[in-house]
């Protein structure tokens, strides 16, 4: 007799699946931590995207001191729109946290973002953005100051890769 | 998530498929040296990216990997006579040599000359490392030899198997690159197989269940790092290279073998899992061949006379709910190699990604996933040759070492990540 196994692997079986959304809509928040990543960030906001929203860390905007939490932190964050919003609320209202960085440029505003996270216990998934003319000793200095904050850190060359991960992610 | 249109984009290999034009840019391992052992031996028939073929090896130890069917009837010349620099069919005599070319058609005069006018295809097959490999691609594009360390060292330190894996390969390649499941998966391994136990490693693997991932684009592939905390500031890093399209290593563990993978689609339904184990520096010893012919490590023992596993769907994998109570096991399923084998099958034969919910972790995948559509893009519409082809792209190895936190491993590893004849891996 055919085993149960092999019975059920085929691609006829596969038919039977049980068709129903298995999981619901994720809040990714995307903070981009410098102005190139600000860039990028948005030229991504102008595709449609079903639970992502993006921001700015507004330490490179405005006199915000990079790594400095007890101030300013209820106007930590830019939507794209230029209004100050409230980092912490963002971050609780997330399902997890993506931040940009652009290789080289400074990336230590990611250490209030990932207290946040410490905070409401979110995942933070960082992506360094080398582009044009970073040196390999501009992405180590990018790894190194996002490495203890990550639980995910990707080097990305191509920046199309950020869609394609927030697709994947559903987001 | 994959929408369907991308998952069958990357799924499919047969010819004429944007994948499959990929991959045949590529040398693949077709068949083991010893499905060949010596000149005239009995052909061999095999599928590889949809198409059927059979390899032989004439009088003169000559290897030919030609279009399976005869072209009078298309009778299998599997069925065919190795005899005398050619595999004669058996059907009305119709002789070809190892490129395919028709020889002679007894029924027609040899004067005619009808036989030249008669070639089946055929692709080169090479010898290296235990492996015959095939390309089969366009033959202006032929790349050089492949330069993979597994298959440059001496073949008393190398050791290579196969086992038919029945789903599409790219569910069974995500596996090699996906190192976050072998905590729990393969936990029960660590401590008992011969060929993982014992590294000093292996603790820091059983301490920290959730690593913290790195990913970055290497030339060839991707290098992904998983690292977990080590005593003295420092960071325990197992580092897997992915080089495209389907070359994945497993990082090391003591001084065992270094081991991994490749996975080459035989059709969209099923794929090859090639598992090689190769030393830098030093012979393989008789109890380290003998456990990988017994099945160990990411081996597997056969249904006699075939590279079928013992353990397969028509027996339920010889589920034993008892070791999976107790802990032996985590699935049930004994043996590293068909603990992924079984799970990936249980996918069905082509996973289907559009129900899937990634998470950060994944980035691994994700990121193969982008660079191979990217590639096989790129290669169709504007020609260029993919990462990967190139074979200094091949000479990367696994590695598991300590590094002091604040070092990044492309740096903290560099030497470690690069093949290097006569240096021993670098390993914990
Ligand atoms: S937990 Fe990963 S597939 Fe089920
Ligand atoms: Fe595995």
């Amino acid at each position: 007799m055919q085993s149960e196994s092999a019975r059920v692997t085929t691609a006829q079986e596969s038919r039977f699946r049980v068709q129903y959304p298995n999981s619901r809509q994720r809040a990714v928040k995307v903070i981009a931590l410098d102005p190139p990543s600000a860039e990028m960030i948005d030229e991504l906001a102008k595709k449609e995207w079903k639970g992502a929203t993006f921001f700015r860390a507004l330490s490179f905007a405005s006199d915000a001191e990079p790594g400095k939490t007890d101030a300013g932190l209820s106007a930590w964050l830019n939507d794209l729109a230029g209004r100050a919003l409230d980092l912490v609320s963002e971050v609780a209202s997330s399902d997890f946290i993506v931040v940009v960085s652009a290789a080289g440029e400074d990336a230590r505003s990611v250490s209030v973002i990932a207290d946040a996270c410490t905070a409401h216990h979110k995942t933070l998934l960082a992506i360094v953005v080398p582009g044009e003319g970073a040196s390999d000793a501009d992405v180590s200095a990018s790894m190194g100051h996002l490495r203890p904050y990550a639980r995910m850190l990707v080097i990305a060359h191509d920046a199309d890769y950020i869609t394609a991960m927030l697709t994947a992610l559903r987001a | 998530m994959l929408r369907k249109e991308q998952n069958d984009y990357l799924t499919q290999t047969d010819p004429g498929t944007p994948m499959g034009d990929l991959f045949r840019c590529y040398w693949m391992p077709a068949l083991l040296s010893e499905e060949l052992p010596e000149a005239d031996c009995p052909p061999v028939r095999l599928k590889l990216m949809g198409e059927r073929l059979v390899a032989f090896r004439d009088s003169e130890g000559k290897l030919g990997l030609i279009d399976e069917f005869c072209a009078h009837r298309g009778v299998s010349l599997w069925f065919g006579r190795n005899e005398e620099c050619g595999l004669r069919c058996p059907y009305h005599g119709w002789k070809f040599d190892v490129n395919g070319q028709c020889m002679d058609v007894p029924s027609e005069p040899a004067e005619s000359g009808y036989a030249k006018k008669v070639k089946l295809k055929s692709y080169p097959l090479i010898e290296k490392g235990g492996v015959l490999w095939t390309y089969m691609g366009p033959p202006e594009k032929q790349p050089p030899e492949p330069e993979y360390e597994f298959c440059t060292v001496p073949l008393n330190q190398t050791f290579m198997s196969k086992r038919l894996q029945e789903t599409n390969w790219l569910q069974a390649m995500e596996g090699g690159i996906d190192s976050s499941h072998v905590s729990f998966l393969h936990r029960g391994d660590l401590s008992t197989d011969p060929l993982f136990k014992g590294a000093a490693g292996n603790k820091y693997n059983m301490q920290d269940l959730s690593p913290v991932f790195e990913v970055i684009e290497s030339e060839g592939g991707l290098l992904i790092g998983a690292r977990r905390n080590a005593e003295d500031d420092q960071y325990y890093w197992r580092i897997t290279p992915w080089v495209m399209p389907c070359y994945t290593g497993v990082p090391p563990r003591g001084d065992h073998p270094m081991h991994g993978h490749f996975w080459v689609p035989i059709d969209d339904h099923s794929c090859w899992a090639w598992s090689y184990d190769y030393h830098p520096t030093r012979a393989l010893t008789d109890h380290e061949v003998d456990s990988m012919k017994a099945g160990k490590g990411i081996h597997v023992r056969y249904v006699p006379g075939t590279y079928r596993p013992l353990a397969n769907k028509d027996n339920d994998y010889l589920m034993d709910r008892e070791a999976q109570k107790a802990g032996r096991t985590f699935s049930g399923v004994e043996g590293i190699g068909m603990q992924d084998a079984s799970l990936q099958e249980s996918m069905g034969p082509i996973c289907d990604r559009s129900k899937e919910n990634l998470v950060s972790t994944d980035n691994g995948i994700i990121m193969a996933r982008h660079r191979l559509m990217r590639s096989a893009k790129a290669l169709v519409e504007k020609g260029v040759i993919p990462p990967g082809v190139d074979p200094e792209h091949h000479k990367v190895r696994q590695a598991a070492l300590l590094l002091k936190r604040d070092v990044q491993y492309k740096d903290g590893a560099k030497e470690a990540l690069k093949a290097k004849q006569g240096v021993r891996q670098t390993s914990v």
